[in-house]
């Protein structure tokens, strides 16, 4: 039955997050534009303006699409279990921790994405804006092959030893962010449902109270790792330490923080959802 | 076993201490209609959130065939709200390969037998179809499933007299003989011609449970005429 309702659930949420994220495309295309055109050399202040605009525009797209899918999702979580809707979720013959799965893998999956997404979009953005400026400017293409022969020097440096570790941790991180995200706003949102005649304050509540306490324990953790780098940074020659090394153990412990709380969040719901459940 | 539904010292108590069904024991026979007959706020839609798994019991239990309500029982009770709960986007015959893929007992040729008898094209969205339309849709729905327990939740209130003709049709051609189909209203005037047997509900408690043919025989009245004495206000 998981199959099942992940291809339905998926079916039911792919559309407006695809349209916003086609929509941050074209604006990081609309933004990069500008540069292709030697817009700073008209006389007419309203092209440059233009362009500033584009890139607000395309600023304020990366914000929406991001907070838009999570506020989206979050939506059509809470319509489809305790709204009218969830009047055939859970008469559907499933189990409630399948129910959960399929929501929770659909959610973070979009959580993910979105992330891509407006990685992939400032990358288009900046690819066409070099492309204009390298091709337009002779002093802007010097400055930039001598950034990018100092980038390869600094690749090779120590200080950048333990990069694809930096990474690993930096994709782990993501990853249970996109789980662990996904499960706090569900896990509000059903013990939301306990405050019976408040139950969207309810879960905004908890929400809040989830959050508060994962970023608690996240600084208790990160705290003595903190003191660890400032230590690291007084005693060890600068040009000598790698910033990755440092910070890859440090993302690992908070990808763990992220998993156990997810694995918390998730028996939480399934208990909430399997005993508690009181659809109005 | 014989009984399709047995229903053991059931409570549930609501919030703030108030208590919508009490102590309630009840004994449901295969192959009958039976009406659930009380006022409103006597616990017929409480009683019925718990046979549907919508609800968790405070106190006693409940066996729909020798189970607890959960993914077995879901599969063979089907359920009519009293409020249409499909998702606005979706489209007719979405909603069927929806039912289909979900429940087995699911007959999607009944269905479309059903919405092309009523001229309801399977390519509609719902969020463009009447109120009235949606209701038929959820109805041919749960009406095109093979349960063993069929339970409609007010299915004739707020509809015009023909479009309950039309739904009280529907219930008797298409439910399952073996089956039992569990009917919660007010309106006992309407449906009593149809019922086997009904069960009185009032404050959270089964006051009666007996067949209509008794109830006429013993009492010489209609079951409508019987339940305006039994709850007189």
């Amino acid at each position: 039955m998981l199959g099942k309702l992940l291809r339905h659930e998926w079916k039911a949420v792919w559309k407006v997050p695809t349209l916003l994220i086609g929509a941050l495309m074209v604006a990081s295309v609309m933004a990069g534009i500008p540069f292709l055109f030697p817009i700073w050399e008209s006389d007419w202040i309203g092209l440059p303006l233009s362009a500033v605009m584009l890139m607000l525009l395309f600023f304020a797209a990366m914000i929406a699409t991001s907070f838009g899918i999570v506020i989206y999702l979050t939506v059509r979580y809470y319509k489809s279990m305790y709204t009218d809707e969830g009047y055939l979720t859970h008469t559907l013959p499933v189990k409630g921790r399948d129910l959960l799965l399929s929501k929770t893998i659909v959610m973070s999956v979009w959580n993910l994405i979105s992330g891509i997404a407006v990685f992939v979009a400032m990358m288009i953005f900046y690819v066409i804006m070099l492309f204009g400026l390298t091709t337009r400017t002779s002093i802007f293409t010097a400055e930039f092959m001598d950034a990018l022969g100092e980038l390869r020097e600094l690749l090779n440096s120590p200080y950048f030893e333990g990069m694809w570790g930096f990474l690993a941790s930096l994709g782990c991180m993501m990853l249970t962010g996109a789980v662990g995200g996904s499960l706090l706003i569900m896990g509000a949102i059903n013990l939301g449902q306990m405050v019976r005649k408040h139950r969207i304050l309810g879960a905004i509540g908890a929400y809040f109270g989830f959050y508060s306490v994962m970023q608690i324990i996240v600084m208790v953790i990160m705290f003595p790792m903190m003191l660890k780098v400032v230590f690291a940074a007084n005693h060890t020659d600068a040009s000598e330490m790698s910033v990755f090394a440092l910070y890859t153990p440090m993302y690992f412990v908070i990808s763990a923080v992220y998993a156990i709380l997810a694995v918390g969040l998730y028996f939480l719901s399934e208990y909430l959802i399997r005993r508690q459940l009181e659809l109005e | 076993m014989s009984e399709l539904v047995e229903v053991k010292n059931l409570t549930k108590v609501y919030e703030k201490k108030k208590t919508a069904l009490s102590q309630v024991n009840l004994m449901i026979p295969r192959g009958k209609i039976i009406g659930l007959l009380g006022p409103n706020g006597s616990g017929k839609t409480t009683l019925i959130k718990l046979l549907s798994g919508l609800l968790v019991a405070t106190e006693g239990e409940i066996l729909i065939n020798g189970y607890k309500p959960g993914p077995e029982t879901k599969s063979m009770v089907s359920y009519l709200p009293e409020r249409t709960y499909f998702q606005n986007s979706m489209r007719v015959k979405e909603l069927i390969e929806y039912f289909a893929d979900f429940y087995q007992d699911f007959c999607p040729e009944r269905a479309k037998q059903m919405l092309m008898n009523l001229n309801i094209d399977e390519n509609s969205r719902l969020k463009t179809l009447s109120k009235g339309t949606k209701e038929k849709v959820q109805l041919i729905m749960v009406m095109s499933r093979d349960a063993q327990l069929y339970i409609l939740d007010e299915p004739i209130a707020g509809v015009d007299p023909a479009a309950r003709d039309y739904i009280l049709r529907t219930i008797i051609s298409n439910y399952n003989e073996n089956a039992t189909v569990l009917i919660s209203t007010h309106l006992i005037s309407d449906i009593e011609k149809i019922l086997d047997e009904v069960i009185f509900i009032r404050d959270g408690r089964v006051v009666l449970q007996d067949t209509v043919e008794n109830i006429r025989e013993r009492k010489g009245k209609s079951v409508d005429t019987y339940f305006r004495e039994v709850f007189a206000c």
